[in-house]
């Protein structure tokens, strides 16, 4: 079967066409790949690794749109895009674009999808059609009259899909249609691809961040790296090069790690990395149950065998204990991150295993104890809300908000769009005061106290950075917090140097040149020079990639270690799960559940309003206390799991041996 | 967040009317406003005006872009008593033509700004381009440039409220009483919009071109829109209202 879009040998470098070629980095290096009519392809990489670049390579805006130098050739449908107009392929190629705002042309629903097929002249006799057809198919016939202004951020993606999907395209290409969606919306946008990819047969191609949807829709992924494609093939053939994508700045789905890790270990036989938390299961109960069954059988041969290579493996895992990179560390030592929690667990792998599982033990009992040094519960809160509340003119609220964040405590607001959590935030910062009860910042109540003064006690790290940079190079931006705090020129631009230093950001830059995670960078270390008590962060981690993500709530985790409360909202659960202390779901701006995270995530009821799946790791650990062996409840960490496993696989041989 | 010059939906005659037929309105509204010289026509104009918003259902939002519009009109009536020497003093600097004139100018704004602001409430962006094109025989890039300024409004202003919560948050002192101190601070803030604002444009044309938009022809919209009784009517009305400006 001819491939719907064949890139050849594809090199591409933004900028003007004369000299300075040296300069430019390619954006794309040599890249060559066909993609078959029917496919659903996902396309993951670090932040600058061409992603987006290889989008606008399959849907012609390269060469017709952006100015570059560009080698090689693109055929879409057996057509060279250099030969033919952004028109014409894009009417085989349909795009949805990062900036939907942007794309969309009209203020009704009907009005958008009516744009593109009035232009494609479409006869005016099947347009009722079509438009009928398309929003069934999407699921949005009920949003048809609706306002575009009046939609919530995931029925909006879907309206932008359904625009381009009325043109019939034989193909779709979307750049990170989820960044901005909660967890549901976005899960409802891939089923939506879905159903257009198995019923209408059109070709989809996804730009996407987050490995547990990519591994769950797609029948194959396109890894990215500096321009490049690193790997290429099915999910399962991806995330077995759990090394390889570590190594390019790619999470892999949390199942995939334990999996990987047990086979690494020799206490699981080689196979594909197990995908979704089933898999997981099955492979995790098989292998204890092989264990145990060996146990029984007591002086059988083949258990004698399999002692043997358990004890094989018993040293190199053992060894991993010992501070070489082990599954979860390495991350952090390939993320050249600074001195941390997990770094110093990595210290702790010194101790025997027993002392690290007894430490994980008590972590689990005590709400996250790894603060607990510090005496939470006898310091003062820095933040206190007291049954607030707060309406908007247009209707929506929150109601009856009642938390305290203490000193060195991370705080996860979770729940849907719309449920009130950025509210909340805004109620904290003081952008909003409250219409009832009292919110305190570090003894202040918002209400008595200016927006300003209360941002020197609680610093902002926002969703968007462009946002907040308003200066000319990074040094001013930096420094620009600390002077608004009245901190003299010298000393602010001596503290922020430091702290520039410390991030490895250009100090002489111009904030605006850099890329979307650098700028995000300049953002967060304005807040950390500030050295604030309280650090609100609104959803800090969208649209930056997994080491990005993970620097960031690592510099977060060692701002809270120092002592500062961090609040924040985040959508990512995976990200709750490895660094929050506590977290409250919202629903319907009201606080329906608080408490330690891990007790959250494995409470059905908080998780169905929250609109969110726990992360793998607890459902898998739920599923396995119950099924296999109740050693496994409470553990919410790639590492520990990975090491009752082999406890008790390994433990019971010891037993044996000892019998 | 809603915006003054988003479309509030309805059915009355003035949301059915022909959108050429409603910017006829407004701008006879408007010729009518700037072409009377008494102070009864001026306020019956706007009454006018308010009268028809009121029918429309648009009231509130009228009143509410008033409550911005009028501190405005008092500016320029302040000036324009400031200015004007010539007429009887009445009281200090003030003559009593400087009364009239300004309360004529401060009139005349209103009256001119409210009757678009009407029309823009009633009709569908597209639908005025569209229409535009169709009788007014626009060429279409000047239509979609027109409506996607008017759509890019309330988008850059959700935008700039986000960066000037951003810089609040930061300690940058917007809540500060002193307005003048007030307008150096939004300075800084225009980097970063400008910076969006370009960044939006270009991929709103690639967008446009990706579905289509060079293919457009006159012929390309689905709907039509016909002249009817009822818009014949208004324009007898526009008719009507003119003359009586050069008349009255």
């Amino acid at each position: 079967m001819q491939p719907i879009v064949h890139i050849d040998h594809v090199s591409f470098s933004y900028g003007s066409a004369e000299g300075a070629e040296a300069e430019v980095p390619l954006a794309l290096d040599d890249v060559s790949l066909a993609i078959e009519p029917g496919a659903f392809v996902g396309v993951i990489g670090p932040s600058g690794a061409g992603k987006s670049t290889l989008a606008s390579v399959m849907s012609g805006a390269i060469p017709h749109h952006y100015a570059g130098r560009l080698f090689g050739a693109t055929y879409v449908d057996g057509r060279d895009t250099c030969d033919v107009t952004l028109t014409d392929i894009s009417q085989i190629v349909g795009s949805v674009l990062q900036d939907i705002d942007a794309q969309m042309v009209a203020s009704v629903v009907e009005d958008e999808l009516l744009f593109g097929l009035e232009n494609f002249g479409v006869p005016h006799d099947q347009i009722e059609t079509r438009i009928t057809e398309t929003l069934a198919t999407i699921g949005i016939s009920d949003l048809r009259d609706r306002e575009i202004a009046t939609l919530s951020g995931g029925q909006k993606q879907k309206v932008a899909i359904a625009a381009i999907l009325a043109l019939r395209p034989r193909m779709l290409v979307l750049d990170e249609p989820t960044a901005a969606l909660d967890p549901a919306s976005a899960r409802m946008v891939f089923e939506t691809l879905r159903t257009v990819n198995h019923t209408l047969g059109v070709t989809v191609v996804v730009i996407e961040q987050m490995v547990a949807l990519l591994s769950e829709f797609c029948e194959r992924i396109v890894v990215m790296d500096e321009g490049r494609i690193a790997l290429d093939g099915t999910p399962r053939e991806v995330f077995s090069h759990s090394a390889e994508l570590r190594a390019i700045g790619v999470d892999s789905p949390r199942t995939a790690r334990v999996s990987n890790s047990l086979m690494a270990k020799g206490v699981a036989p080689h196979g594909a990395p197990c995908l979704t938390v089933a898999d997981a299961y099955e492979l995790v109960s098989s292998v204890v149950g092989r264990a145990r069954l060996g146990r029984l059988a007591g002086f059988d041969a083949q258990a004698e065998e399999k002692s043997a290579s358990y004890g094989a493996h018993l040293a190199p895992s053992s060894r991993s204990a010992f501070g070489a990179p082990d599954d979860e560390l390495a991350v952090f030592a390939t993320a050249a991150a600074m001195a941390t929690d997990r770094l110093t667990f990595a210290a702790h792998g010194a101790w025997s295993r027993d002392a690290a599982r007894a430490a994980f033990e008590e972590e689990l009992n005590a709400p996250r104890g790894r603060h607990e040094d510090q005496g939470i519960q006898s310091v003062v809160p820095v933040v206190e809300f007291n049954h607030v509340g707060f309406a908007y003119p247009g209707g929506a609220a929150v109601e009856d908000l009642c938390f305290a964040v203490h000193p060195g405590e991370i705080f996860a607001l979770i729940g849907q769009n719309g449920a009130g959590k950025t509210t909340a935030t805004k109620l904290l910062n003081g952008l909003l005061q409250p219409t009832e009860g009292r919110v305190a910042i570090a003894g202040l109540d918002t209400r008595d106290t200016p927006v300003s003064t209360i941002a020197r006690h609680a610093a902002t790290l926002f969703q968007n950075p462009d946002r907040q940079l308003c200066k000319n190079t990074v040094l001013d931006e930096v420094a620009f917090g600390l002077e608004l705090q009245g901190v003299g020129g010298d000393e602010a631009r001596d503290r922020a140097r430091t702290v520039i230093e410390r991030f490895g950001l250009p100090e002489e830059a111009a904030p605006f040149s850099l890329s979307r995670g650098q700028r995000q960078m300049v953002a967060l270390a304005s807040v950390v020079v500030l050295e604030p008590e309280v650090i609100v962060l609104d959803e800090p981690t969208s649209g930056l990639d997994y080491r990005e993500c993970m620097t960031v709530m690592e510099t977060v985790s060692e701002m809270a270690a120092r002592g500062s409360a961090v609040v924040m909202v985040c959508h990512d659960m995976e990200v709750v799960s490895d660094f929050a202390d506590r977290a409250a779901v919202m629903a319907d701006g009201r606080i329906v559940g608080c408490g330690p995270v891990g007790e959250i995530f494995r409470n059905p009821v908080y998780m169905e309003r929250a609109s969110v799946a726990p992360p793998q790791i607890v459902a898998l650990s739920e599923q396995l206390a119950r099924g296999v062996s109740a050693d496994f409840a409470g553990i919410g960490e790639v590492s520990a799991l990975v090491d009752t496993v082999v406890e008790m696989v390994t433990g019971g041989s010891e037993a044996r041996a000892h019998a | 967040m809603l915006n003054v010059i988003d479309y509030v939906p309805g059915t009355t005659l003035l949301h059915k009317l022909n959108p050429v037929t409603k910017l006829a309105l407004a701008a006879a509204i408007i010729a009518a406003t700037l072409l009377v010289s008494g102070f009864p026509a001026l306020i019956g104009l706007l009454v006018l005006t308010l009268a028809l918003a009121a029918y429309a259902g648009v009231a509130d939002r009228m009143l509410s872009l008033l409550k911005v519009l009028v501190p405005v009109a008092l500016i320029m009536f302040v000036l324009q008593i400031a200015f004007t020497r010539a007429g009887n003093p009445v009281l200090g600097f003030v003559t009593d033509q400087g009364l009239v004139t300004g309360g004529k100018a401060c009139l005349r704004l209103l009256g001119v700004a409210l009757p678009l602001v009407l029309m823009l409430m009633v009709t569908k962006t597209t639908d005025l381009a569209n229409a535009c094109v169709e009788k007014l025989h626009i060429p279409y890039k000047y239509a979609f440039t027109f409506t996607t300024a008017l759509r890019f409004v309330p988008v850059f202003s959700q935008e700039m409220n986000a960066i000037m919560e951003a810089q609040t948050a930061r300690g940058v002192e917007f809540d500060t009483k002193n307005p003048l101190k007030r307008l150096t601070l939004m300075l800084p803030v225009c980097i970063p919009l400008l910076v969006t604002s370009v960044a939006k444009t270009d991929a709103t044309a690639l967008a446009a071109e990706q579905r289509g938009f060079y293919l457009r022809t006159r012929e390309s919209s689905f709907k039509r829109y016909p002249f009817t009784a009822l818009d014949a009517g208004a324009f007898a009305l526009c008719a009507v209202l003119i003359v009586l400006g050069v008349l009255l």
